[in-house]
């Protein structure tokens, strides 16, 4: 165990850098201009800061009060609201090129959706866990769910591409992953929550949620300020060849 | 509590699909190259249209059916689509490589090219989808053999187009290997 002071200083510290470097990355994206590209992203990031500087300032104020505990389940359900809009976005960027799984791959998330959804659904009946507060165990229910149906697609996201042999930009692949990994632990961490109240557990927790949160951060950054990887340049394909290869899959789509 | 740690199981197995899934994806991002296209070459190749042909045609299935009895029909027929399922999955995996060789020549200077491989991915990300499809078909087969689908017909033709157009692509891809260059 932590010392409470170090303890204190280690979760101001895991709070307040990410979203340091959050503003940051705000700033990248508006000089990179990739808003235009990532318009949902950059508002989440936008909205992640100004979160931050609402919660610290009511927490520097009045401390972890009634307060600040309405704020922080107000901001977090409308940052999960964003988190899906990001998914949607990366999703149209990874089928950008290709009518056909515009079409049939969201199509599939659509499907993929409405299973986990369902699954959210009956978990948070059977499992609603620690009821001593409700609205805040409402709350907790509804990020845990939410973060499982985030995981899912993220992870359906990548097995797509996978399958499918989508390539994938830098900057949307950054952004999947660091998402993933958010949503993953964010998705544990909240079922731990909900069923263990131990002071010790809460202060792991407490720790473990912003840790990841710098984690993730760290991926964005890395993935969004890194150049984009030149593709390979296909200059001595023949065209008769790939033409070919075309009329022949062609022949087989035919039916 | 039981539902707190089975949802804490779910998640670290998540999480590690993504690491696994996200660094694979990420270190052959741009790998097209040789690899790529022997991969596509030779799973055309191991594609035998004839061997693949008898192993999906009903007459052939009817026959064994009447003439075995039940319990070695079940096991030859799980033999069957089995094979069957191997071939579609190969058949998956060389519009994976095709998909990949369609999405190079995208970004082709020569707008030509551009424009084929454009149609070319289309095209791959259909029959890759399609074989997605055909091997839960045969994988249901290999489940339940007695099981008579009246879905097969259709499907069993365009595995037989597919095996068949693959195989004139590997042997018309013969000989031109690594002609795709950084």
């Amino acid at each position: 165990m932590l010392p409470v002071h170090w303890q204190k200083l280690l979760s101001l510290f895991l709070w307040i850098v990410p979203h340091v470097l959050l503003a940051i990355l705000a700033v990248v994206l508006w000089r990179r201009r990739l808003y235009r590209e990532f318009p949902v992203f950059f508002t989440y990031v936008l909205y992640e800061v100004a979160e931050f500087i609402l919660l610290f300032a009511l927490y520097s104020v009045s401390g972890d009060g009634k307060q600040y505990t309405y704020a922080y389940c107000a901001t977090l359900l409308l940052s999960i609201a964003l988190r899906f809009g990001v998914i949607d976005e990366v999703s149209k960027d990874l089928f950008r090129e290709s009518e056909f799984l515009k079409v049939a791959a969201r199509r599939s998330l659509r499907c993929v959706t409405g299973l986990l959804l369902l699954v959210g659904v009956v978990l948070a009946v059977y499992a609603p866990g620690d009821n001593s507060v409700r609205w805040i165990a409402g709350v907790s229910v509804v990020n845990r769910g939410a973060a499982m149906v985030q995981c899912g697609l993220l992870l359906s996201l990548l097995l797509f591409s996978r399958f499918l042999g989508v390539s994938w930009r830098g900057a949307a692949f950054g952004i999947t992953l660091g998402l993933g990994v958010l949503a993953s632990v964010d998705l544990a961490a909240y079922a731990l929550r909900a069923e263990f109240t131990s002071k010790v557990g809460e202060e792991f927790l407490n720790l473990l949620i912003p840790g990841t949160y710098l984690v993730c951060v760290l991926i964005w950054i890395r993935f969004l300020l890194a150049p984009e990887l030149q593709p390979a340049s296909p200059t001595v394909v023949p065209h008769d060849e790939v033409e070919t290869w075309n009329t022949e899959l062609q022949r087989l789509l035919r039916d | 509590m039981t539902a707190a740690w089975t949802l804490v199981a779910v998640a670290f197995f998540a999480l590690v699909i993504l690491l696994y899934v996200a660094l694979r994806s990420r270190a052959r991002r741009f790998d097209l190259e040789k690899a790529d296209l022997e991969k596509a070459v030779q799973a055309f190749r191991s594609l035998d249209i004839e061997a693949f042909r008898n192993l999906v045609d009903s007459a052939e299935e009817a026959f064994l059916r009447d003439n075995l009895s039940p319990k070695k029909f079940r096991e030859i027929k799980r033999q069957r689509a089995w094979a069957a399922l191997i071939y579609a999955w190969e058949a998956g995996g060389a519009a994976t490589a095709l998909a990949k060789i369609g999405q190079a020549a995208q970004r082709s200077s020569d707008p030509k090219i551009a424009a084929s491989g454009v149609q070319l991915t289309e095209n791959a990300f259909r029959l890759r989808l399609q074989t997605i499809g055909a091997c839960f078909h045969l994988l249901t087969e290999v489940v339940l053999p007695d099981l008579r689908s009246p879905s097969l017909p259709p499907l069993v033709d365009q595995y037989e187009r597919a095996a068949e157009t693959l195989f004139r692509l590997g042997r018309f891809s013969s000989g031109r290997h690594g002609f795709i260059s950084r």
